[in-house]
């Protein structure tokens, strides 16, 4: 069971004047692949945290409900323990990269935990093939580029094997083939290792081929929970998320008062098909 | 150099130290400064070792000559350059050709200092490239504000806590989401591994003996 429960979650960040989390309430299924988006300052970093068990218990503050990860309950655990379960890689990846090679960043959860040093080499080879950096074990962290960064934080947790991945930003410094290639790595893990994966992303057109769930964060709330279409829906209805819709979608709905209903877009090639066959239907109609 | 386990090598720097203050004829002073640069040609060290050595000279030159202002004895400003070179020149070189989790793994496993302590240092060495750079991402954006190096030595030093300020808060914010990160990946758990094998071979015994002897030549004669 690698479920997230979160009921009521409400958390104010010590001398922080209002809440960062008001009354957040939802559930990501085992193995789901969701999303979290949001304008910035909705709270999406502090849910993370809060599922990563870092808030309360690193940062203290007030908090009130209650937060579950698999079987554990957040509050009532340790970050360790937590972190045997959920692997979270934060918004400043550089940051944290703590050790001088890469070999080394990747063997540092598995040394904290007491893996056998036969298993850590076998993990770090495993993980840093997962994410493209093979031949590089050696190489000093701080001579790699950003893109290179993000994806060594990414496979330093990957390493421990956690059950749920949470990842914040992840794709906010590489390049477009580079996020691209780390969603389908995530889409592998999610439907390979069955991995539940929750990931905060601004470009949701990155997100919606492999989502399951997307949630909608505002002013520290849940503003809508749901499937991709049912979330991207609600906010084609709203002008100050016009620009947050993938342009797929932004296509869909600028183009359904004119023509008929469309399915619900993933991929530019079902949005394709579609149209194809629309434009095709309405030739026949007029040669009719 | 690179056959000989860390904690020999750890020996060596503090025999080195203790060689260094002890010794005070040029001669004997320039014999452990040639010793250690042969030892980084024998350990292959990167073109980067030289050139911090390079750097530390020109210091030790700059030493000899500010002994020499205040006290006019060739003699004395010699040993005092040398005296300071043998002395950094050892961490340079044991820095340059020994892994930094085989010093902290001989540390933690044969010096008994707590882990804690030990990846403290680790870090420490860890951060020093990215805060350079830090420092050169500041000064840039500082220029594009207006941030001048020129003027006299008050003026500048005025100036400079443009840069000092900005790398000082993002230092403590950088070290803050570190923390974070280390006890997100189980940091501070007992079940600890440290990987690395920093057990000592023969080849330590003859260099740790070789030092006890020269040692004690120094002391004795």
């Amino acid at each position: 069971m690698s479920e997230i429960v979160i009921s009521g979650l409400s958390y104010t960040y010590p001398k922080a004047a209002k809440p960062s989390l008001q009354n957040v309430s939802l559930k990501i299924d085992s193995g789901a692949f969701a999303a979290l988006a949001g304008l910035n300052g909705s709270g999406k970093t502090s849910l993370c945290l809060a599922i990563a068990g870092a808030v309360p218990h690193y940062y203290g503050g007030a908090m009130a409900g209650q937060v579950y990860t698999g079987e554990v309950k957040t509050t009532e655990s340790g970050i360790c323990e937590i972190a045997n379960i959920v692997g979270l890689v934060l918004e400043d990846y550089e940051s944290q990269l703590v050790t001088l090679t890469v070999e080394e960043e990747v063997a540092f959860g598995l040394e904290n935990r007491g893996v056998e040093q036969s298993e850590i080499n076998r993990r770090v080879k495993e993980a840093l093939q997962m994410v493209g950096l093979s031949g590089k074990e050696k190489q000093q962290t701080a001579a790699l580029s950003g893109g290179q960064k993000q994806r060594l934080a990414i496979a330093s947790v990957l390493a421990t094997k956690p059950q749920i991945l949470v990842l914040d930003e992840p794709t906010s410094a590489l390049d477009p083939e580079g996020a691209s290639e780390l969603y389908e790595l995530l889409h592998r893990l999610n439907q390979d290792h069955k991995l539940t994966i929750l990931v905060v992303e601004h470009d949701l057109s990155l997100a919606l081929p492999f989502a399951s769930q997307f949630i909608l964060l505002a002013d520290g709330s849940v503003e809508k929970a749901g499937s991709p279409a049912e979330v991207l829906q609600y906010m084609g209805s709203k002008q100050h998320y016009a620009c947050s819709l993938p342009p797929l979608w932004q296509l869909k709905l600028g183009l359904e008062p004119e023509f008929s209903s469309f399915g619900d877009w993933k991929t530019d090639d079902e949005a394709a098909n579609e149209l194809i066959h629309c434009l095709e239907k309405l030739e026949a109609g007029k040669s009719a | 150099m690179f056959k000989v386990a860390p904690l020999t090598k750890i020996v060596f720097t503090m025999v080195v130290s203790l060689w260094a203050v002890a010794l005070f004829s040029p001669l004997a002073l320039s014999v452990v400064v040639g010793v250690q640069l042969l030892l980084m040609v024998l350990g292959r060290v990167e073109a980067k070792t030289y050139k911090a050595t390079a750097y530390l000279a020109l210091f030790a030159v700059f030493l000899f000559l500010l002994q020499y202002v205040f006290v006019p004895d060739t003699r004395l400003a010699l040993v005092t350059g040398l005296k300071m070179m043998a002395m950094a020149m050892v961490f340079i070189l044991v820095l340059a050709t020994t892994r930094v989790q085989d010093l902290t793994a001989a540390l933690v496993g044969q010096c008994r200092i707590p882990y804690e302590y030990a990846f403290m240092f680790t870090t420490a060495l860890r951060f020093v490239p990215d805060f350079l750079s830090e420092s050169r991402t500041i000064q840039e954006a500082q220029a594009c504000r207006g941030y001048s190096t020129k003027g006299n030595i008050v003026k500048r030093m005025i100036n400079f806590l443009a840069i000092v300020k900005p790398l000082v808060l993002r230092a403590i914010s950088r070290s803050e989401t570190m923390a974070l990160s280390m006890e997100l990946r189980g940091f501070g758990s007992q079940k600890r591994n440290i990987g690395s094998q920093v057990a000592l071979g023969w080849h330590d015994y003859t260099a740790l003996s070789g030092m006890v002897t020269v040692t004690l030549g120094i002391f004795l004669y």
